[in-house]
C-alpha cells in the first residue's frame, strides 16, 4: 500500500510541476496576441490604427495584472475546467476546440500506435524464433523506413499513392462532399478510408522499432534455462514461442508502448499537417503560432495528463506483474 | 503587416512544396482523368480554399476579429464596392449614390429600394444608420475608429455626422462596413462577442451547413440583383500546406485558391482547365529602423546608406531568382506604378531602376563622408556599415532575396546579414522597431488613394523604439514634418488635383529619404479551375482583385461566375 501512495503522491506532485511549466513557458514566447490577431484581421482587409484599442477591449488582454495572480487565477480555472477562450479560434472556447479534434487524433494515432506495436510484436517474436532465416532481413528494411524523415516519408507515400494511382485521398479526415459527422455507415466507412492512409505512414515509419525490441528480447529469452526445460517436456514449438519466450519478451516493449500511448495525442502535427488532417496537432500548431496562450496552455495539459496517466499505469501494471518492482532493498 | 498573416499560410509549405512542384510536373501527365467534378446538369457547386488552415470555428460575425471571410462581401454587403485591382469608381451595392458636404462633415448616402434580407424582411435605410451608430457607441466593434452619428432622412437615405472633416474615412465606411439587420442585431446582447450560427444578410450567398472542417453556402435566390448568382453551391474547406493546395487544385478538388507556387506555369501546362491570373499589389520592401531620434540605432539610419542600398540591388536579377519571374517592378513612392501612376508627381518616381548601378551607389556614401575599409566594406566614424535584416524563417522567397542581395550589396561594400525568426518574434520586433532592417510588405489599403500607403510615413502612426506602434502604421519610425503636413492637408479635401499637389510634396521626401526601400511589387497568383464554373477575373479583366481570401471581392467574383456547359 506504502508503495501505491508513494505513487500517487509523486504523481501529483509531477502533475502540480506540468501544470506551472504550462502557464510559465507560453509566456516566454515573443509575440504578443493582440498583435497576431490584428494581422490575421488585416489578411482579410485594410486595419486602420484604431483595431488594436478594439481588439484590447474585446479580448479582455490584461497584461498589467501581476503575474502571481495571473497564475493564482489560471490554477482556479484549471481545476473547474474552465480552460478559458481560444484567440485563434475565437471567440470558440478551448475546451470546445479540444472536444473537436481530441477524437479524430485519438482514432488515427491510437488505432495506428496500436497496430504498429502488434505488427511489430508478432513481426518480432517470428524472426527472433527463427533467427538467420529469411525474416531477419525485414530488420534493416525496416529500421531504414524508420530513419526516414517522416514528413519525407508521407510526403512520398502521397504522392505515389494519392496523387498517382489515385488509391487514397489527398487530404482530409473524411469525405466533406459526402455524409456529415455522426454516426452513420456512410461517414465511418469514408473516416476509415481518409484515414488509412495516414495510419500506413505511421506504421511503417514505427513498425520497425518494436520489430527491433521484441527480435532481441526473444533471442535473449530463447537462451534462458526454461525454455530448454519446456522443449525437453517435449511441448509445441508454437506453444514454447508464444507463451514460454515471447511473453517474457514482450514485456520490455509494453512499457514502451503504454508511453507511446501517451504521446499519442503529442506525436501527430506533422501526420495531421501532411495530411490535412481535422486532429489536435493542427490545433496545437495553429495555436503556437498565434501565441494563443489559453489553447496551447489546454493542449499541453491534455498531453501532460495522457502522459502521466500512461506512466501511472505502467508504474502499477509493472507492480502486479514483476514483484520484484514493489520490494524494498 | 498588411496580409502578413495571408503569406504565413500560402507559404508555409513552400520549401517542401519544391518536391510537390516537381512531383506535380510528372503527375500532371496521370493525374488529370482523376478529376472529381461534384457538378450535375441540375446543381453547380464549386470549392474554394480560401487559406483556412485546421479546425475551422464558425463565426459569422463581421464585427468579430476572426469571422469567417465569406462573412464580408458574399454573406454581408458593402454599400459600395471598391475594386482595389483597378482605378475604377465605386460600384454600389447596397447603396446607389453618396455624396460629401463641402468641409467633409457630412455624408449623405442613397440607399437601393428592393432588397431584402435572407429572412425576407426588407432592408431600409434604417439598417445603415443602425450599423453606423452601433459601431460609434461600441468601443470592441470600433476598428476603423470611426466618429459619426448615423440618422435616416427618409426611407432610402441615410446621414452621416462626422466630429471632423472625414474624406479619410469615406473608403472604410462606404467599402469597408458589412450592413446588418436591425431587426435581428438589436435582439443580440453582446454583439461583440455572438458567433452569429445563423447569419441574415442581403448577399448572394446564405449559410447552409457547417461542420469544423468545412463548410458551405447556397444561392440567395432572393437576391436583388436579377439573374445573379448562377452556381447553387460555394463549399469552402480548410488545407494545411501549399503542398497539399496544390495537390488539390491539381486534381480538381478544388475550383479557387490563391497560393505561391514555384513553377505554377509548367505546373498547370498538362491541365487546359487549369487557369492563373497574377495581381501584384504588394510592394516587397526592406523597412528600416531609420530614426535616431526615436532610438534606431545603425548604418540604416543615415539616408545616404538607404540610397546606396536602393540604387546597389539588382531588381531583375531579384525578381528572376527569388520572385519567381511573376514580380512587377515597383515604385521609390510606394504607390502600385500599374494603378496609380495618375497618382505619382515625378514621371522619373513611376519605377525603381530595374538593374544595379554600383558606382551611384559607392559615390552617395563616399560623398556622404563614407571611406572603404580594409575589408572592402565602407565605414566612418569607425563604424562599418554592416547591416542585419530579419525575415520570417520559412518565407523561402524572402530569404532568398536577400541571399542575393547580400552578394550584390557586398560588391558595392555594404556587409548584410540576416536573422530567422519565427513570424511571432518578427513580428514583434517590427511593431517595437528592434530591427535595423525587415523584409516585409506594404499591403492594400480600402482604397486605391495614396492616403492608406502614406499613413506608413505619418509622425502620428509611430512611436518610440520599444513602443508597439500602430498596426500597418509607422514601423520605420519616420517622421518628416514636411510629410505630416502635406498628408493632413491632402487630408482635408476631397479634390483629387489638390490631393496629388500635396502628395507630390511627400513624394519628394520619402523617394530622397527612403524610410522603406522598395523592391518589387510581389506576384500574388491565383488559381482557377474551368471545369465547374467560368468567368473568373483575368489579367484583361479585373473586375474584382481575384485572391480567393480577398473580402468583398469574393462576393463580386462568386456573383459573376457561370456554370461551366
Amino acid at each position: 500500500m506504502r508503495f501505491y501512495l508513494q505513487k500517487v503522491v509523486f504523481y501529483v506532485v509531477a502533475f502540480w510541476a506540468a501544470l506551472t511549466l504550462n502557464f510559465f513557458i507560453p509566456r516566454l514566447m515573443p509575440g504578443d496576441p493582440v498583435d497576431i490577431m490584428l494581422s490575421k484581421l488585416s489578411a482579410k482587409g485594410p486595419v486602420t490604427p484604431a483595431a488594436r484599442h478594439a481588439i484590447e477591449l474585446l479580448l479582455g488582454t490584461n497584461t498589467s495584472q501581476p503575474i502571481y495572480s495571473q497564475y493564482w487565477e489560471y490554477l482556479v480555472k484549471v481545476f473547474h475546467g474552465d480552460l478559458g477562450v481560444s484567440v485563434t479560434y475565437y471567440p470558440a472556447t478551448v475546451s470546445s476546440i479540444i472536444g473537436q479534434t481530441l477524437p479524430w487524433t485519438i482514432s488515427l494515432i491510437g488505432l495506428a500506435t496500436i497496430i504498429s506495436f502488434i505488427l511489430g510484436i508478432g513481426l518480432g517474436q517470428l524472426a527472433g524464433w527463427k533467427r538467420g532465416s529469411w525474416l531477419d532481413n525485414l530488420l534493416p528494411v525496416t529500421t531504414m523506413f524508420q530513419s526516414i524523415p517522416y514528413f519525407w516519408l508521407a510526403l512520398i507515400l502521397v504522392y505515389l499513392l494519392s496523387s498517382r494511382l489515385s488509391l487514397f485521398p489527398l487530404f482530409g479526415g473524411y469525405d466533406i462532399n459526402g455524409a456529415p459527422p455522426g454516426l452513420s455507415f456512410a461517414f465511418i466507412r469514408s473516416a476509415l478510408y481518409y484515414g488509412t492512409l495516414p495510419a500506413l505512414t505511421i506504421v511503417i515509419s514505427s513498425v520497425g522499432g518494436w520489430i527491433l525490441g521484441m527480435r532481441n528480447m526473444m533471442v535473449a529469452t530463447l537462451s534462458e534455462d526454461y525454455i530448454l526445460t519446456a522443449e525437453a517436456k517435449g511441448l509445441t514449438s508454437r506453444r514454447i514461442m508464444t507463451t514460454y519466450a515471447g511473453r517474457n519478451a514482450v514485456l520490455p516493449s509494453l512499457s514502451g508502448f503504454a508511453i507511446s500511448l501517451g504521446f499519442v495525442v503529442a506525436g501527430s502535427i506533422v501526420t495531421e499537417e501532411v495530411f490535412s488532417y481535422p486532429g489536435i496537432g493542427s490545433a496545437l500548431l495553429n495555436a503556437v503560432q498565434n501565441n494563443d496562450y489559453s489553447l496551447m496552455q489546454g493542449i499541453f495539459l491534455v498531453i501532460t495528463l495522457s502522459v502521466l496517466g500512461a506512466n501511472l499505469l505502467v508504474d502499477f501494471l509493472y507492480a502486479i506483474i514483476d514483484p520484484r518492482t514493489r520490494a524494498r532493498a | 503587416m498588411f496580409l502578413t498573416s495571408q503569406r504565413k499560410r500560402t507559404r508555409r509549405g513552400v520549401t517542401t512544396a519544391t518536391l510537390l512542384a516537381a512531383t506535380a510536373l510528372v503527375v500532371s501527365g496521370c493525374s488529370s482523368g482523376s478529376s472529381t467534378t461534384s457538378a450535375t446538369a441540375s446543381t453547380s457547386t464549386i470549392t474554394v480554399f480560401n487559406g483556412a488552415t485546421g479546425t475551422i470555428a464558425e463565426n459569422f460575425n463581421p464585427f468579430s476579429p476572426t469571422f469567417l471571410q465569406p462573412t464580408d462581401g458574399v454573406i454581408y454587403e458593402p454599400l459600395f464596392y471598391y475594386n482595389l485591382a483597378s482605378t475604377a469608381a465605386p460600384k454600389p451595392e447596397l447603396g446607389t449614390t453618396y455624396k460629401w458636404n463641402s468641409d467633409g462633415t457630412r455624408l449623405t448616402i442613397t440607399t437601393r429600394a428592393g432588397v431584402k434580407w435572407t429572412d425576407g424582411q426588407p432592408f431600409t435605410a434604417a439598417d445603415v444608420a443602425y450599423t453606423f451608430n452601433l459601431i460609434h457607441k461600441s468601443p470592441a466593434l470600433n476598428t476603423s475608429g470611426l466618429n459619426a452619428t448615423a440618422s435616416t432622412t427618409g426611407p432610402n437615405t441615410v446621414v452621416l455626422n462626422f466630429k471632423t472633416t472625414s474624406f479619410t474615412q469615406e473608403a472604410q465606411v462606404l467599402g469597408n462596413t458589412a450592413i446588418i439587420p436591425e431587426h435581428i442585431w438589436s435582439k443580440i446582447t453582446d454583439p461583440a462577442k455572438d458567433i452569429n450560427a445563423n447569419p441574415v444578410g442581403t448577399g448572394p450567398y446564405k449559410l447552409k451547413t457547417f461542420t469544423p472542417e468545412s463548410y458551405s453556402l447556397t444561392k440567395n435566390t432572393d437576391y436583388w440583383q436579377a439573374g445573379e448568382p448562377q452556381i447553387d453551391t460555394v463549399r469552402y474547406i480548410s488545407l494545411a500546406t501549399a503542398d497539399a493546395a496544390a495537390g488539390a487544385l491539381l486534381a480538381g478538388q478544388v475550383d479557387w485558391m490563391s497560393a505561391f507556387l514555384p513553377n505554377l506555369k509548367q505546373l498547370v501546362a498538362g491541365h487546359p482547365n487549369i487557369t492563373y491570373v497574377n495581381t501584384p499589389a504588394l510592394t516587397t520592401s526592406l523597412f528600416t529602423c531609420s530614426n535616431t531620434n526615436l532610438g534606431c540605432t545603425g548604418p540604416q539610419t543615415d539616408p545616404a546608406v538607404r540610397q546606396a542600398i536602393y540604387y546597389a540591388i539588382d531588381r531583375t536579377q531579384l525578381n528572376k531568382l527569388a520572385g519567381g519571374g511573376y514580380a512587377v517592378p515597383a515604385s521609390p513612392t510606394m504607390l502600385l506604378p500599374a494603378r496609380d501612376q495618375a497618382w505619382i508627381a515625378n514621371p522619373a518616381n513611376v519605377t525603381a531602376p530595374q538593374v544595379a548601378n554600383p558606382s551611384k551607389a559607392t559615390s552617395i556614401l563616399e560623398a556622404a563622408g563614407y571611406t572603404k575599409g580594409p575589408d572592402g566594406i565602407y565605414q566612418k566614424n569607425g563604424q562599418r556599415v554592416s547591416l542585419t535584416v530579419q525575415v520570417v524563417a520559412g518565407y523561402s522567397d524572402y530569404i532568398s532575396a536577400i541571399s542575393v542581395m547580400t552578394s550584390e550589396l557586398k560588391a558595392v561594400g555594404i556587409e548584410l546579414k540576416s536573422t530567422q525568426l519565427s513570424y511571432n518574434a518578427w513580428n514583434s520586433n517590427e511593431t517595437m522597431g528592434k530591427f535595423q532592417l525587415t523584409m516585409d510588405s506594404i499591403g492594400l489599403g480600402a482604397s486605391s488613394n495614396p492616403n492608406f500607403t502614406y499613413q506608413r510615413y505619418a509622425t502620428a502612426n509611430t512611436t518610440k523604439v520599444g513602443e508597439v506602434a500602430a498596426s500597418t502604421g509607422n514601423y520605420a519610425r519616420y517622421s518628416n514634418p514636411t510629410v505630416d503636413a502635406a498628408v493632413a492637408t491632402a487630408a482635408a479635401t476631397n479634390d483629387p488635383a489638390a490631393q496629388k499637389a500635396q502628395y507630390a510634396i511627400v513624394q519628394k521626401e520619402i523617394v530622397r529619404d527612403l524610410p522603406y526601400i522598395p523592391i518589387y511589387v510581389n506576384s500574388t497568383l491565383t488559381e482557377f479551375n474551368t471545369t465547374n464554373a467560368v468567368g473568373w477575373p483575368s489579367n484583361t479583366n479585373t473586375y474584382a482583385f481575384p485572391a480567393s481570401w480577398k473580402s468583398w471581392d469574393n462576393g463580386i467574383v462568386l456573383k459573376a461566375l457561370k456554370p461551366a456547359k
